[in-house]
């Protein structure tokens, strides 16, 4: 189980964190949502500490942090609970696929070379790249290297993956495969935070939808819930156009 | 005057035994000027207070003054500092010993170091910061992602930079024969006075520095290909 209690982060003077509260129960696949700027990215940063909030909580399991005394161990501690999916993949460019999938293991979970690569070829094979172990990430398509990284994150066994708009650099042909993937790891159990603007897909896969704007969460709920019959005025106006446009396609 | 061409190859073979002197100073201000630029281009973009302030004061001082100041500056400065510290502290050092071409490893050191730093920090800035971020996120600390994630891409893309500097300070070795060290150039020069022919003794000195920049632009050029695989699918 993953709890946040009042995250709050500024940048300057602008608040884009304004105190958080989220629940995500172990298994669950939680979908934030919401219009640029609504801090979901940075909401998403905080739980892997690529952002350091100014003020909250975090509990991951047994583990638990406060956000104000959080030392450097502390930190390196929070970050092995979790792993990242970024939307700009940031595959090692130095490294080949599979390399790319085991650096962690080797590195920070110290098991050997032999037993890292068995792991790292079955869990290439899983995102269906078992054919691509010692491409460089430079010869392979966007798509292929998003699974890369989902392998990646996937390989430290964390207690939640984070995907932070795990499609939105890709272009429209390639988005099929990488949800796909996301799909199948969703259904082993695989408790999941995902950022996106792919309403269908959130729909879809999410068990749990969170909508927010304005550095705070206007709503949540369950898919139906939420897509279905929205409570805010805020969150009608913003599905809107998806859920006219979902009218219309039927 | 005649040109004699016979006697080039004549100095060219005398000046084979300087060689080595130039080669030497060029190694170790070069690896000397790589640790000190190393540790000042990180204090620098990782802003460490008092280091940071004391690194950009350093570079741009040595980068605003001559090479051959530098080497005098420590070739005047150094003995005094020296006999005086063993003087007050009674450590029965003597400025005498030091060898002349000790200065020129100190102060060409000096010298690599600013220009380094400024070629390495280049290096560094063009590693996206996405990459530290994926190493955090995998559980790394910073130590560990430095070492094995940023900084092999950032000599990969300073490394047109960095054979630049090494061909530079190959050549800026020469002035070393202000303190009197006989690197190539000064032993042309004598080779050039004791036997009254001096343009064919800077001939045979200005065939062996091509010569030795041909061969660490080839050193570089196999470095570059076998470090930038991964990068031959253009840039990611």
């Amino acid at each position: 189980m993953i709890k946040l209690s009042g995250i709050r982060k500024s940048f300057g003077r602008n608040e884009v964190l304004q105190g958080i509260d989220l629940t995500v129960n172990k298994g669950e696949v939680v979908a934030i949502l919401g219009p640029s700027g609504s801090g979901k990215t940075t909401l998403l940063r905080c739980i892997n500490y690529l952002e350091k909030p100014s003020d909250g909580e975090i509990q991951i399991g047994d583990f638990s942090l406060d956000f104000k005394h959080a030392g450097k161990k502390d930190i390196y501690a929070l970050r092995q609970h979790s792993a990242m999916v970024f939307q700009q993949y940031n595959l090692f460019s130095h490294k080949t696929a599979l390399e790319n999938v085991i650096e962690g293991l080797i590195v920070v979970k110290k098991i050997g070379k032999e037993e890292a690569r068995k792991r790292g070829i079955e869990l290439l094979e899983k995102v269906g790249l078992g054919a691509k172990l010692d491409a460089y990430p430079s010869q392979l398509s966007g798509g292929q290297q998003q699974r890369v990284g989902i392998a990646r994150a996937l390989a430290l066994e964390p207690e939640v993956l984070l995907f932070d708009e795990p499609t939105s650099a890709l272009d429209p042909e390639l988005v099929g495969e990488v949800l796909a993937v996301i799909r199948r790891i969703a259904k082993e159990g695989i408790t999941m935070i995902i950022v996106t603007h792919e309403m269908s897909f959130a729909q879809d896969v999410a068990n749990h939808v969170v909508f927010m704007d304005g550095g705070v969460i206007v709503e949540e709920g369950n898919p139906a819930e939420l897509f279905g019959n929205p409570k805010e005025e805020r969150t009608k106006q913003f599905l809107k156009r998806f859920t006219s446009e979902y009218s219309y396609s039927i | 005057m005649k040109l004699d061409p016979s006697f080039i190859w004549t100095a060219f073979v005398q000046l084979w035994s300087a060689v080595p002197t130039t080669l030497l100073i060029t190694l170790v201000s070069v690896l000397v000027g790589f640790v000190i630029g190393t540790i000042t281009a990180l204090s620098r973009i990782y802003r460490i207070p008092v280091l940071s302030q004391l690194s950009g004061a350093y570079v741009t001082f040595i980068r605003g003054t001559p090479m051959l100041t530098h080497l005098l500056l420590i070739y005047f400065g150094l003995p005094m500092i020296v006999d005086g510290l063993s003087a007050q502290l009674d450590l029965g050092w003597n400025s005498a010993k030091i060898p002349m071409i000790g200065f020129a490893y100190i102060s060409f050191s000096i010298t690599a170091g600013a220009y380094l730093s400024e070629v390495i920090r280049s290096g560094l800035l063009a590693v996206e910061r996405g990459q530290m971020e994926a190493a955090w996120s995998i559980g790394m600390t910073t130590p560990q992602a430095l070492r094995r994630i940023v900084f092999p891409q950032a000599l990969a893309a300073s490394l047109p930079n960095l054979s630049n500097s090494v061909i530079g300070m190959l050549h800026a070795s020469t002035l070393a024969f202000t303190v009197s060290v006989v690197d190539l150039n000064a032993k042309a020069q004598i080779v050039a006075s004791t036997n009254w022919k001096f343009f064919e003794a800077y001939i045979a000195a200005a065939l062996i520095f091509w010569g030795l920049t041909i061969f660490i632009e080839r050193i570089t050029g196999f470095i570059e290909r076998r470090i930038n695989v991964y990068s031959k699918g253009g840039v990611a």
